[in-house]
C-alpha cells in the first residue's frame, strides 16, 4: 500500500459525498471552461474576421457603449485624405433582432469597398449596385434564419431580397447579414451615418507609423478612437465587460466549489478525529496527517476539474447551436484552457483543505483517541 | 506517596514527580510518580478505574503532555522533544484495549500503517505486515477488514500491528480488557512469545491482577499514585 491510496480509501469511505463535493468543483469548473471558452471565442473570431477582411486599422466612437456609437459618414473622408492611409471606408454594424433569430449582426458596407471583397458568392449573386434593395446572407446566418436565395427579410423598417448566400471564411462574417451602406442607413434610420472606418495603411507603413496615424486621427476627431487590428479586442469595452462578466461569475463559482469542498473535508476531519488519534499514535507525523488531508482535498479538486472540462466542454458544444451564439463566435476550449481549469480546481481543492488540514494538525492524540 | 521502582539493567524510562492534572488543577489523574523502567523489562501496572494508569501509559508514549515533573527517556528529556511523531515511529509500539484498527482498511493494511515514513518500499512494508500476521496466526486474514474478525482475532492484529516499526517499546493498555477468558489467554501468550522473540520492553496497564503476574515486576497504582511496586 502507497500513500495514494491511503488517500483513496478516505475519499472512498463517504463516496456519495466525495462524488457530491467533486460534482460540485465540476459544475464550477464547467462554468469556468463555457465561460472563458466564450470570452476567447469571441476574441479569435474577432481577430479572424479582421485578419480575413485584411484591416489595419479599426476607427469607431466606443464611449459609453457595448455597439459603437454611430458618426458622420462623412469622416471617411477626412481619414482616407491622410498620409498613410491606403483605403478607408465606412461601415455601419448592429446586433438586431431580425424576424425570429434573437440576435443577428448586420453590416452596412461601403460599396465597392474592400469589406466586400472577402464574401465568397456560394449561392445566387451579390447586390448589383448599392441602390439595390438586397441583402446576401453569410451560410451560418441563412442556416440561422432559415433563409434562401429568393427569400424576402424583413430587416427593422425594410424587406429587402435575399439575393445571395456568401462565404465569409470567418464566423462573424458568415453569421452576418450583409447589404449595401445607403440600404442599411435606410433601414435603421442612421441616414448619413456609420459607427466604424476601416482602414488599410499604405504598403509599407512601419508598426510606429501606424501608431502615429491611429495618434493622428484620435486628434483631429475627438471622441473617436483608432485602434490597430491585434488590439480592437482588447480594447473593446463590450469584450471587457463581457470577459469581466466571465471572470466574475467563474470566481463566484469556484468560491463555491472552495466552501464546498472545505465543508467536507472538515466533516471528513471531525469524522475520523478517532482515525486520526489512531495514526498520531502510530508515529504519524502532524505534517504527514495534514499533507493526508490536504492531498484529499486536492484529488477532490483535480477529478473535479476534469470532469468539469468534460462538462464545459459539453455545454460549450450545446451553446455554440443555440441561435444566440450561433453567427458571433466559436466557441475556443483548447488544451491550454483545459489544463488551466484542472490546475486552477487543484488549486481550489488544496486552498479548501488548508483550514481542515491545519485543525487536524491541532488534534490532541490521547483525545483524538477518544472519539 | 509513591514509592520508587527499581528496575535491573540499563534505564529506558526514568520518571521524577509526573504530574498531570486537569481543569486547572482541580482534577488531578495523577500525582507526583516517581518510575523507572528498565531495558527488557515487563512492567505491569495495575490499579482500579480511574486512578491514572492509562495517563500514566500515555505520557511514556507521548501521546499526553506532563503538567509538571520529568520524563527521560535513555537520558534525554521527553519534554524537549519538538516531534513526539518521530519518537513514536522510532519508538513505540501501542496495543490498545478497543484495538483501534483502522475499519476502512484491511488487516494487512491496518498494520502497514506505523511503517509510513520509515525507511522501505510498499513491497518490504507488505513483506513485513504478512510475516507478522502469520506469525500472531493470522495470515490467512490478510485482506479481511476489521469488521469481519473476531475481537481476539482484532486483538492479535493489533499487537502484529504494534510491532510493525520493530519499536524497542511495546505500552499495552488492557489489552485483553475486551476479550473472554480463552482469547484473553490466547492474546497474552502471543503477547508473551513475541516480547521475547523481539527483545521488547513491555509496559502493560491492566485491572486483572492474574495477568499482571506475568510482569517481572507490578507497579500498583491508587489515585494518582503509585503505592507499591515489586
Amino acid at each position: 500500500m502507497n500513500f495514494l491510496q491511503v488517500i483513496f480509501r478516505g475519499l472512498w469511505r463517504r463516496p456519495v459525498r466525495t462524488g457530491l463535493t467533486v460534482l460540485g468543483i465540476a459544475i464550477g469548473i464547467a462554468a469556468v471552461v463555457a465561460l472563458v471558452g466564450m470570452a476567447s471565442g469571441y476574441e479569435k473570431s474577432v481577430v479572424d474576421q479582421l485578419d480575413t477582411v485584411g484591416i489595419d486599422v479599426v476607427v469607431s466612437n466606443m464611449q459609453g457603449g457595448i455597439m459603437p456609437k454611430a458618426f458622420e459618414e462623412s469622416v471617411r473622408e477626412e481619414i482616407a485624405s491622410m498620409p498613410g492611409v491606403g483605403e478607408a471606408n465606412a461601415t455601419l454594424m448592429q446586433m438586431l433582432s431580425v424576424e425570429d433569430a434573437p440576435m443577428m449582426v448586420v453590416y452596412g458596407r461601403e460599396w465597392e469597398s474592400f469589406t466586400w471583397e472577402q464574401l465568397q458568392v456560394v449561392d445566387g449573386r451579390m447586390p448589383r449596385d448599392a441602390r439595390e434593395n438586397a441583402v446576401v446572407l453569410g451560410k451560418l446566418a441563412a442556416e440561422v434564419l432559415g433563409k434562401k436565395t429568393g427569400d424576402k427579410l424583413q430587416v427593422e423598417a425594410l424587406e429587402f431580397d435575399v439575393v445571395g448566400i456568401v462565404d465569409g471564411k470567418s464566423v462573424l462574417e458568415n453569421g452576418a447579414i450583409n447589404m449595401a451602406l445607403p440600404r442599411f442607413q435606410a433601414a435603421s434610420g442612421y441616414e448619413g451615418r456609420a459607427n466604424f472606418i476601416n482602414i488599410r495603411v499604405t504598403d509599407g507603413l512601419p508598426p510606429e507609423g501606424i501608431e502615429s496615424l491611429c495618434r493622428d486621427i484620435e486628434a483631429r476627431h475627438p471622441g473617436l478612437r483608432a485602434v490597430q487590428a491585434g488590439e480592437v479586442v482588447g480594447t473593446s469595452q463590450g469584450f471587457r465587460m463581457a470577459q469581466a462578466m466571465s471572470w466574475s461569475t467563474s470566481l463566484l463559482a469556484l468560491v463555491v466549489g472552495v466552501l464546498g469542498v472545505m465543508n467536507t473535508m472538515l466533516m471528513s476531519v471531525f469524522e475520523r478525529k478517532h482515525e486520526i488519534g489512531v495514526l498520531l499514535a502510530l508515529g504519524w507525523s502532524r505534517a504527514r496527517i495534514m499533507s493526508l488531508i490536504l492531498c484529499e482535498s486536492a484529488v477532490m479538486g483535480f477529478l473535479g476539474g476534469v470532469v468539469g472540462v468534460v462538462l464545459g466542454a459539453v455545454t460549450l458544444a450545446i451553446l455554440e447551436q443555440t441561435p444566440f451564439v450561433r453567427g458571433f463566435l466559436e466557441p475556443d476550449l483548447g488544451w491550454t484552457l483545459a489544463l488551466q481549469a484542472v490546475l486552477i480546481a487543484v488549486a481550489v481543492g488544496i486552498v479548501s483543505g488548508l483550514y481542515p488540514a491545519w485543525r487536524s494538525s491541532r488534534l490532541s492524540p490521547s483525545t483524538a483517541l477518544q472519539g | 506517596m509513591s514509592a520508587p521502582a527499581v528496575p535491573s539493567g540499563e534505564i529506558v524510562y526514568e520518571a521524577a514527580g509526573l504530574t498531570k492534572e486537569y481543569d486547572d488543577g482541580r482534577v488531578a489523574a495523577l500525582r507526583g510518580v516517581d518510575l523507572t523502567i528498565g531495558q527488557g523489562e515487563f512492567v505491569s501496572i495495575v490499579g482500579p478505574s480511574g486512578c491514572g494508569k492509562t495517563t500514566l501509559l500515555n505520557m511514556l508514549g507521548l501521546l499526553d503532555r506532563p503538567s509538571s515533573g520529568k520524563l527521560h527517556f535513555r537520558g534525554r528529556d521527553l519534554s524537549g522533544i519538538g516531534d513526539p511523531a518521530a519518537y513514536r515511529a522510532r519508538e513505540i509500539g501501542f496495543i490498545f484495549q478497543s484495538f483501534h484498527l483502522l475499519p476502512n482498511f484491511t488487516v494487512e493494511e491496518n498494520v502497514q500503517m506505523p511503517m509510513f515514513g520509515l525507511p522501505g518500499s510498499p513491497r518490504e512494508r507488505r513483506a513485513r505486515a504478512v510475516e507478522l500476521l502469520e506469525a500472531v496466526g493470522l495470515g490467512h486474514r490478510l485482506d479481511h477488514l476489521p469488521v469481519k474478525l473476531s475481537g481476539g482475532e482484532r486483538q492479535r492484529a493489533a499487537i502484529a500491528r504494534s510491532l510493525a516499526n520493530r519499536p524497542a517499546i511495546l505500552l499495552a493498555d488492557e489489552p485483553t480488557g475486551n476479550l473472554d477468558s480463552k482469547n484473553s489467554a490466547h492474546v497474552m501468550d502471543i503477547l508473551l512469545r513475541l516480547r521475547e522473540e523481539h527483545r521488547v520492553t513491555l509496559v502493560m496497564v491492566t485491572h486483572d491482577q492474574e495477568l499482571a503476574r506475568h510482569g517481572t515486576r507490578i507497579v500498583r497504582i491508587k489515585d494518582g499514585q503509585i503505592v507499591s511496586a515489586s
